[in-house]
């Protein structure tokens, strides 16, 4: 069972995601912001983060940077409710960019695709 | 290979290498030879560094230019055998001298660029002092800048080897001392890797061999010399579209299994305001009749070319009016399936073949400056990404197809 990490500072979004995935058969963890990340990651080995990116102390593109230092192959999507943070190129490092939406049928489909992606060693 | 040497300062090794490739470049080397000096004087003053101008022996005094340029970092002229051209073969040259060097860092810079500030040298440097094997250069680009990157080599390369390099042909980038050994040890060499193939050919060697590779930020657009278009991009076109077909079929078991993409980290932010390219101007009416003619020229050809389903929507495609003209992506991807095909199958001569692609880019071409016309950058790369995503799923296309 692929497990997913959400890191989102509003808890509507982190229980409504929770139980979407968890209905699609993932085991999910959830995270209020980017406090103690890179612990959680190290510790529970998430195959895939769903990432915020403007929380009320954190920046996930900042997040994604110390993400991508030590985790080259993570995947790791965006989900923001704005799209004007398309245009800074630190959105590049992460597999997807999802606009928030109450129909998670797109970020459902993007996390299948980060999860199916493979390169041979 | 064998090349000529003029090591004034009698360099034997060195951590740093800047590497210079040019051919005839008299006017114009002395200004990425002064920046290069200056970024390594500033950012990398305790590192033992050289510049080194690899030549294809040039005869406008392009050596002489090189070592006249005052710079406080020492500099090697190397150039290959009178007669031997091809940027690729003088980046060949650049790997023997830098294993030869044991250099720890690589950096390789265009002979004519004209935008290339001290920054470029620390922000394609210093991501290989850090690990990393082989840096590719981001830059702004405008949107009509680059087709050949845009409609074939970014989307290829990402959907055969599963990483997202936007600018895997950009010209200049840095890589590890460990994978320019891997460079000189690479037996698949062609006289089209030796010319303009060379920079696609170094971006998939990284991403086959699974070397860390990352994106470099530049900041400013990349302006050099202002060359013959037409004449240039055909000859480009069939050097990198081949080497891409080569290395096609020298890794056909590498990509089979690769799934997807994943993306490559980006470094260099923190530039402050990031300059804008100046436009390319695209001229439809011209595009349009390299595309009907060329097309109509080589229909014979295509018809064994191309899957009897693609070549019925190429037709419906023909048969498009100039305005409101469009070439969907998916076609154009399974139309560049086949083609590779065809290649590995050695249907046609194929440099013939290769060439038979050019008016179908042309129309390729035409279709993206339509579609994207009102776009900003910012729409454009979503729209190349969406392009980039139907190559991925065409994928499957292609293994059934290549491995029938």
């Amino acid at each position: 069972m692929a497990k997913i990490l959400i890191v989102d500072d509003e808890e509507g979004i982190r229980m409504l995601y929770s139980m979407e995935l968890q209905d699609e058969g993932y085991a999910v963890i959830t995270l209020p912001d980017g406090k103690g990340l890179m612990e959680v990651i190290e510790q529970e080995q998430p195959d895939c983060i769903i990432l915020d990116i403007k929380m009320r102390e954190y920046n996930g593109l900042d997040l994604l940077q110390q993400i991508r230092k030590k985790y080259y192959d993570l995947p790791v999507i965006l989900n923001s409710a704005y799209s004007s943070f398309k245009v800074d190129l630190k959105t590049v490092a992460a597999d997807y960019y999802v606009v928030k939406s109450s129909d998670l049928t797109e970020l459902k489909e993007k996390i299948k695709l980060a999860l199916e992606c493979s390169i041979p060693k | 290979m064998k090349y000529i040497e003029e090591n004034p300062d009698g360099i034997k090794s060195a951590e740093i290498v800047i590497g210079i490739p040019s051919y005839n470049e008299a006017s114009s080397i002395f200004f990425p030879t002064e920046q290069a000096d200056k970024g390594l004087v500033k950012y990398y003053s305790n590192r033992a560094a050289v510049i080194i101008n690899c030549d294809n022996d040039s005869d406008d005094g392009t050596g002489e230019a090189f070592l006249g340029v005052k710079t406080q970092t020492p500099k090697i002229y190397v150039s290959t055998e009178s007669g031997v051209r091809g940027k690729g073969n003088n980046l060949k040259n650049l790997f023997l001298k830098a294993v030869e060097l044991d250099a720890k860092a690589i950096v390789v810079v265009d002979a004519d660029l004209k935008s290339i500030t001290p920054l470029w040298v620390r922000n394609l440097c210093e991501p290989v002092l850090d690990n990393y094997d082989f840096v590719a250069p981001l830059y702004i680009r405008h949107k009509y800048d680059v087709t050949v990157t845009n409609n074939i080599a970014y989307p290829l390369t990402r959907s055969l080897y599963g990483r997202r390099v936007r600018q895997p042909m950009g010209g200049d980038v840095a890589f590890s001392g460990a994978l320019a050994k891997q460079f000189v040890e690479t037996e698949f060499w062609t006289e089209k890797v030796g010319a303009f193939g060379i920079d696609i050919w170094m971006t998939t060697i990284a991403l086959r061999s699974r070397s860390s590779v990352i994106q470099s930020f530049m900041g400013k657009p990349k302006l050099h010399k202002i060359r013959d278009l037409d004449s240039h991009l055909d000859m480009m076109f069939e050097d990198v579209v081949s080497t891409m077909f080569d290395l096609m079929i020298e890794y056909e078991s590498f990509w089979r299994e690769v799934k997807w993409s994943r993306p490559t980290a980006v470094f260099g932010f923190g530039l402050g305001d990031v300059e804008m390219p100046p436009p390319v101007e695209m001229d439809t009416h011209r595009l349009w009749e390299n595309f009907i003619g060329g097309i109509r020229k080589d229909w014979d050809l295509y018809a064994d070319v191309i899957s009897r389903e693609n070549l019925n929507k190429l037709e419906e495609v023909v048969d498009l009016p100039v305005g409101g003209f469009e070439f969907p992506a998916g076609l154009w991807a399974k139309i560049i399936y086949d083609f590779a095909i065809s290649y590995r199958n050695h249907s046609f001569d194929r440099s013939k073949l290769v060439r038979a692609l050019i008016p179908i880019h042309y129309g390729k071409t035409l279709s993206f400056v339509t579609e994207t016309q009102a776009m900003n950058n910012q729409q454009v790369e979503e729209f190349i990404e969406d392009q980039c995503a139907q190559f991925e799923k065409a994928k499957s296309y292609l293994v059934e197809k290549w491995f029938a």
